[in-house]
């Protein structure tokens, strides 16, 4: 058994890292919240660097490479709320597998994509839908490309740049969908689980970083057992958190039969453990983490918007049962 | 990633594969989500298991040569006990002695003690058992109160243990006592090998809450252990019993092993189940198998990730503390979600037709989080030495443990 990243994901996640260091932060994140500040790194930027086309094949102009590498990539951009999404990436490149020339306007950044859950007559709230100007969307059975008028609503987190969108013209690409769209629904789980984790685990960071400095009561709050133990239990949870979204990525390429189980087991772990990354990261800080300059509630909203999208923990939950069920688990 | 063996690892277990068959029929087998077999009413056969497999090499596999054992891997220990599982082989009946006394006794035993003790107890030849807990010293074990007081060649011991499993069976046992109270509490303690036949020991079982009898009471009325029996120096036994408690770590964090009954059984259990509740029950059913199995699985691909610095080559470190808090935490969503998936029957301690398995599984569960490390303090491990969180300041490490503060 050899459950680790290997050495060139390891390499990718510490360029990742300083990637979105430097081009990233919750202070972006407060400002495309304040006054429609762009996102950061934005498309331009994250097209250049590559990690639009990770998993683009490399006859389309991109890496060709695993779910598991763009997961590693998208961890860290969740770290400091780096917009916009790359699910949009890892959904768009599934449905584009034989569309290679909308593959490499993926890749390359030259159209923005969005993809479009819910009708392409009137869509449920889309993850970076409100800036794209080349939407996928299912209708009825068949996967669509085209243009569309996107409806933003006032945003609980700006950096998912999400909007109900009104496809205007369409396109049929693939008949008979389902399966595919699906597929590409899982990898988008995946990989949002993938930028919720890199979120946590920086909340957890946070955190604890701030019970070892702080004083009250004539000691530091860490030293308290109550504070403690709440700090271990949301790490505890985005430690797993990070085991399933590994399994989700790893089997999307090599185990696809276990994607589904694996998919919608690690998009309920990334929703509750999350939240409760980020509502710990408030209660210990008390009264400074309630406050607008603190960047505790950017996490917080990051964690109550995507806790809801690509499917809440119920429906995953139900999936998760389905499938185990229906002999998923194997025996 | 890759979830297959290694070359080597496959060789080995495949060697560990055709060594359980060809012993097949001396061993005893458990059914799946029965109840384990009693120590008591199976004494004979357990041993007999045991020895079997020692004999084969399967036992001890960790442990150097020169004490009769394999001087095999952590990977190769942890291949045994998956292939151990995979035939349904019980539980080794000296698990205790394997896991714990033996490597205290390898750590600060004498030659003699060595010579007398390791190989009798792969076999099974004699059991053991760990004398530690106490009715006023559990999390805090450095508390205890047992006395050995010092007489010509002898130690004379009085007070009382407790929690201690297979004592009813146990030949010896790993004794800590107090054997200097006027020293802070950590530095008066004293380690033992005990025989449990000796005069003067009396071993009551205590019957648990889910109403079978795993452990004892074991009391000391003026047992006399030679000082030839003595592990380490006089006053070293915290230090003697880091060693068995750093190996009780390893022996239960160790490769993410499930903790309860399998999530399998419970999904073989809710697909048998499911389809006889009503339809507005089986949505909030699903829901807890859901929540069980992301749980399960969380803990067992964790578990995967531990395996993997092992077979690196690494030695578990204070996150494996984490196993076994979200092991037992995973273990009741199982058994919770199984017991509710039986119904109107949930409410009964068994179901009409007399089984057992999910409310005997229920029962368990607050045991296991209080076993080998409470959830509280396993918390506090991790908050400590995996987060770097302060510990709480204490004031009773410094004074005589015989003064006011213990």
């Amino acid at each position: 058994v050899n459950f680790d990243l290997d050495t060139d994901q390891r390499d990718a996640a510490a360029a990742a890292r300083e990637f979105f260091g430097e081009q990233a932060s919750p202070s972006a994140a407060r400002e495309a919240l304040e006054g429609g500040g762009p996102l950061r790194p934005g498309r331009k930027a994250l097209a250049d660097v590559g990690f639009l086309g990770i998993t683009v094949a490399e006859d389309a102009g991109g890496a060709g490479r695993g779910l598991l590498d763009l997961a590693v990539v998208a961890e860290q951009g969740g770290a400091v709320l780096a917009g916009p999404s790359l699910v949009t990436a890892a959904r768009a490149a599934v449905l584009l597998a034989d569309v290679p020339e909308l593959a490499a306007q993926l890749a390359d950044g030259s159209s923005a994509f969005a993809v479009v859950d819910g009708s392409p007559d009137g869509s449920h709230p889309s993850v970076d839908a409100a800036d794209a100007t080349t939407f996928l969307a299912l209708d009825g059975r068949s996967l669509v490309v085209g243009e569309g008028v996107a409806t933003p609503g006032t945003p609980l987190d700006a950096t998912r740049g999400l909007a109900s969108v009104r496809l205007t013209s369409r396109r049929v690409l693939v008949e008979d969908a389902g399966e595919l769209w699906a597929r590409a629904r899982q990898a988008g789980a995946v990989i949002m689980a993938a930028e919720d984790l890199g979120a946590a685990d920086r909340a957890v960071a946070l955190g604890v970083a701030y019970a070892k400095e702080r004083e009250a009561f004539g000691r530091t709050i860490g030293s308290y057992q109550a504070v403690k133990h709440m700090l271990v239990d949301a790490w505890v949870g985005v430690d797993q958190l990070r085991s399933l979204v590994w399994w989700a990525a790893w089997a999307a390429d090599s185990a696809p039969g276990e994607l589904a189980l694996a998919a919608a087991a690690a998009k309920a772990q990334a929703a509750s453990a999350f939240e409760r990354a980020a509502e710990t990261l408030i209660q210990v800080h008390g009264g400074i983490g309630f406050t607008w300059e603190h960047d505790a509630h950017l996490y917080w909203r990051r964690a109550k918007v995507d806790r809801l999208l690509l499917g809440d923990e119920a429906e995953h939950l139900d999936t998760v049962a389905r499938l185990a069920v229906a002999g998923a688990l194997g025996a | 990633v890759d979830f297959d063996d290694t070359p080597d690892e496959a060789a080995y277990r495949a060697h560990v594969r055709q060594l359980l068959a060809e012993h097949e029929g001396e061993l005893l087998r458990s059914q799946p989500g029965k109840e384990a077999p009693d120590a008591r009413q199976q004494e004979a056969e357990l041993r007999r298991t045991q020895r079997v497999l020692a004999e084969a090499g399967l036992v001890g596999v960790t442990w150097p040569r020169a004490h009769g054992g394999q001087g095999g891997t952590l990977v190769q220990q942890a291949i045994v006990q998956q292939e151990l599982a995979r035939a349904r082989v019980p539980a080794l009946i000296n698990h205790i002695g394997i896991g714990m006394c033996g490597p205290t006794v390898i750590g600060h035993g004498t030659e003699d003690q060595k010579r007398r003790y390791l190989a009798r107890l792969l076999r099974a030849d004699d059991v053991w058992c760990q004398l530690f807990s106490e009715p006023a010293s559990g999390s805090d074990l450095a508390a205890l109160r047992t006395t050995a007081v010092r007489d010509g060649q002898d130690w004379v011991v009085n007070g009382q243990k407790v929690w201690t499993t297979l004592a009813q069976v146990a030949d010896y046992g790993i004794l800590l006592t107090r054997t200097d109270p006027s020293r802070p509490k950590h530095a008066g303690l004293t380690m033992f090998v005990v025989d449990m036949h000796a005069p003067g020991v009396t071993v009551r079982p205590l019957r648990q809450m889910s109403g079978g009898s795993g452990f004892n009471e074991v009391f000391f009325d003026d047992v006399r252990i030679p000082d030839s029996e003595r592990l380490g120096e006089p006053g070293e036994g915290w230090r003697v019993a880091l060693t068995t408690l750093m190996n009780e770590r390893v022996a239960i964090g160790g490769a993410g092993s499930d903790i309860g009954l399998p999530v399998e059984i419970l999904a073989a259990h809710a697909r048998e189940r499911l389809p006889r509740l009503e339809p507005e029950r089986q949505v909030l059913a699903r829901q807890a198998v859901g929540r069980a199995v992301v749980a399960s699985l969380a803990t067992r691909y964790t578990g995967y990730r531990r395996f993997t610095v092992l077979s690196q080559g690494g030695v578990p470190g204070p996150e494996a503390s984490a196993g076994k808090l979200a092991g037992t935490a995973a273990g009741r969503l199982v058994a919770d979600a199984g017991v509710r998936l039986l119904g109107d029957d949930a409410v009964y301690a068994q179901t009409a037709d007399g089984d057992d398995t999910w409310a005997r599984s229920q029962a368990g569960m607050p045991g296991i989080a209080i076993a080998g490390g409470t959830d509280q303090v396993l918390r506090n491990i991790l908050g400590e030495r995996v987060l770097g969180l302060p510990p709480e300041p204490r004031s009773d490490k410094s004074e005589p443990f015989s003064g006011a503060a213990r």
